[in-house]
């Protein structure tokens, strides 16, 4: 079998650049994870050939739910890019089917040499978002095709930083327009988000690449994601960590 | 209208609901009788009277239908309530024998515990803080009386809310201490997560449930008294109970507390 890695991450960039949904890229041929991540690493190359910088990494299907709709159990990661930063706002013209969720991020303090080392190299915690943007038609994927997608990640957001604490059960809530549009609980990351985060130092240790200072992890979503619509004013709040907001 | 002809629906559903509670066996959805929730609330209180005729103690209300979702699913826009009795309280990781509540799905709460009267028209939430001597986390186990938990709002009402058993923590925390709306609550079973939420799923905030609650009992001539609990409504989803299982609760904030539902007889 000859899986062409950079065609297959050609047309992943190419489809986030022209805000346009592609088919499954498995459909037309399958492949498996470690090739999907050998896609994603190609995608992130061809970003750093823009000039983008590596900003961070992501964590995906951190709660039980995800895990159980994807038949998986292990979490999956991308990789974070300054251009994925969002500022105050967010142009969903940019984008191809945006979704919003609650997230809590890490800050890296220094450079993390290994999973046991991780959550003392942390220098900070805050409330975050991302907005999710699979280049999938409908959000429809398998493992390897989302894997290869980085994760369906797009743009990100965090609050300010708060010296690190224990997060394992801090109430989150997601309003769009001061509405509430979903609540849960930092629990619902993994049972804690500092598994995550140690699962992002033992993935990112395993793929070769060290979690360096200024980056920041994802460590994943309290609740289920919802569509980001335009015009609107999106904030995420968490139990002692304040809110972070982004308008569209 | 109802036909003066036929029986009293009111009673024919309270009646249904009583045999399936003394039987063990649910029974067939009471919609066919009633039709309006202030018929399933006369339901309600014709099963009240009962227990309080038969010497059971009302210890306060619970709050259901509290998150969007489940509004959404059975269609209102308005949460409902039913009462509590002392025997209807399970003392903190204490067995819950086979079936003594049929049907029974497990749900964590905040528990508000009174130390005054609401007896006014409306309540403010000042009125509700001042006469709210503690919090404490809370499972509570509901029930369903009606087969396959087949409900519309009508049957929930009737059923007393669904209610069936409430397990209180034991560590009361002051108001003062605690931000309900981003309180995050998990539900674990056997250290596996089954739920998790905050605050903010019941109402926007469990004082808005309460609010809600407080000034429906003054209109219904029932208000809340000092010494009442009230289960202010679930934090997250509920989960269905099997013999055997122990579910944990904690509340940040709040504390931990279990119920224990006993294993199968053998």
């Amino acid at each position: 079998m000859s899986i062409d890695v950079e065609a297959l991450a050609a047309t992943l960039d190419g489809a986030a650049r022209d805000v346009r949904a592609i088919p499954k890229l498995t459909e037309a041929e399958p492949f498996d994870v470690a090739t999907a991540y050998a896609v994603q690493r190609a995608v992130i190359e061809r970003r750093e050939r823009r000039g983008e910088r590596l900003a961070g990494v992501k964590m995906g299907f951190t709660s039980r739910a995800k895990m159980a709709q994807m038949g998986v159990d292990d979490v999956i990661w991308g990789l974070l890019t300054d251009a994925m930063v969002a500022g105050p706002s967010v142009e969903v013209s940019g984008l191809i089917h945006p979704r919003v969720e609650p997230e809590i991020a890490y800050l890296i303090g220094r450079e993390v040499r290994s999973v046991a080392d991780v959550e003392s190299a942390v220098a900070g915690v805050a409330v975050g978002f991302e907005v999710l943007d699979s280049r999938f038609a409908d959000f429809s994927f398998t493992l390897p095709d989302v894997v290869a997608d980085n994760a369906s990640a797009a743009r990100f957001g965090v609050g300010a930083w708060h010296p690190p604490r224990d997060l394992a059960n801090a109430g989150m809530v997601l309003e769009i327009d001061g509405r509430v549009a979903q609540t849960g609980s930092s629990a619902a990351i993994l049972g804690d988000p500092a598994r995550s985060l140690r699962a992002a130092a033992r993935l990112a240790l395993g793929a070769g690449i060290t979690l360096e200072p200024g980056w920041v992890v994802l460590a994943g979503a309290a609740t289920a994601a919802v569509p980001l619509p335009k015009d609107a004013h999106v904030r995420v709040t968490c139990a002692g960590l304040g809110a972070v907001e982004v308008t569209t | 209208m109802t036909d003066p002809t036929s029986p009293d629906p009111v009673r024919a559903a309270a009646e249904r609901l009583l045999a399936a509670r003394a039987s063990g066996v649910p029974c067939a959805p009471v919609r066919d009788l009633i039709t309006t929730a202030d018929e399933a609330y006369a339901v309600q209180d014709r099963l009240t009277e009962h227990a309080l005729a038969g010497g059971r103690r009302l210890t306060g209300r619970k709050i259901g239908l509290t998150s969007a979702a489940v509004q959404a699913q059975l269609g209102v826009d308005s949460p409902d309530f039913g009462m509590l009795f002392a025997d209807m309280a399970v003392p903190d990781g204490a067995e819950i024998p086979p079936g003594a509540v049929l049907q029974p799905r497990a749900e964590a709460e905040i528990a508000l515990v009174l130390d005054a009267d609401l007896t006014h028209e409306r309540h403010t939430v000042a009125d509700l803080l001042r006469a709210t001597a503690f919090a404490l986390p809370a499972i509570e186990v509901v029930g369903s009386r009606i087969a396959d938990w087949d409900i519309t709002l009508v049957d929930t009402v009737a059923d007393n809310a669904s209610s069936g058993l409430y397990v209180l923590g034991t560590r009361p925390v002051p108001l003062r201490d605690l931000d309900l709306r981003l309180c995050g609550m998990v539900l674990e079973r056997r250290g596996e997560q089954l739920s998790t939420g905050t605050g903010a799923a019941c109402l926007g905030n469990p004082l808005n449930a309460a609010l809600w609650l407080a000034d429906t009992l003054v209109r219904v001539g029932r208000p809340l008294r000092a010494g009442d609990t009230v289960l202010t409504g679930a934090l997250g989803p509920v989960v269905a109970a099997a013999p055997g299982d122990v579910f944990e609760a904690r509340v940040e904030g709040l504390g931990d507390v279990r119920a224990a539902f006993a294993k199968e007889e053998s």
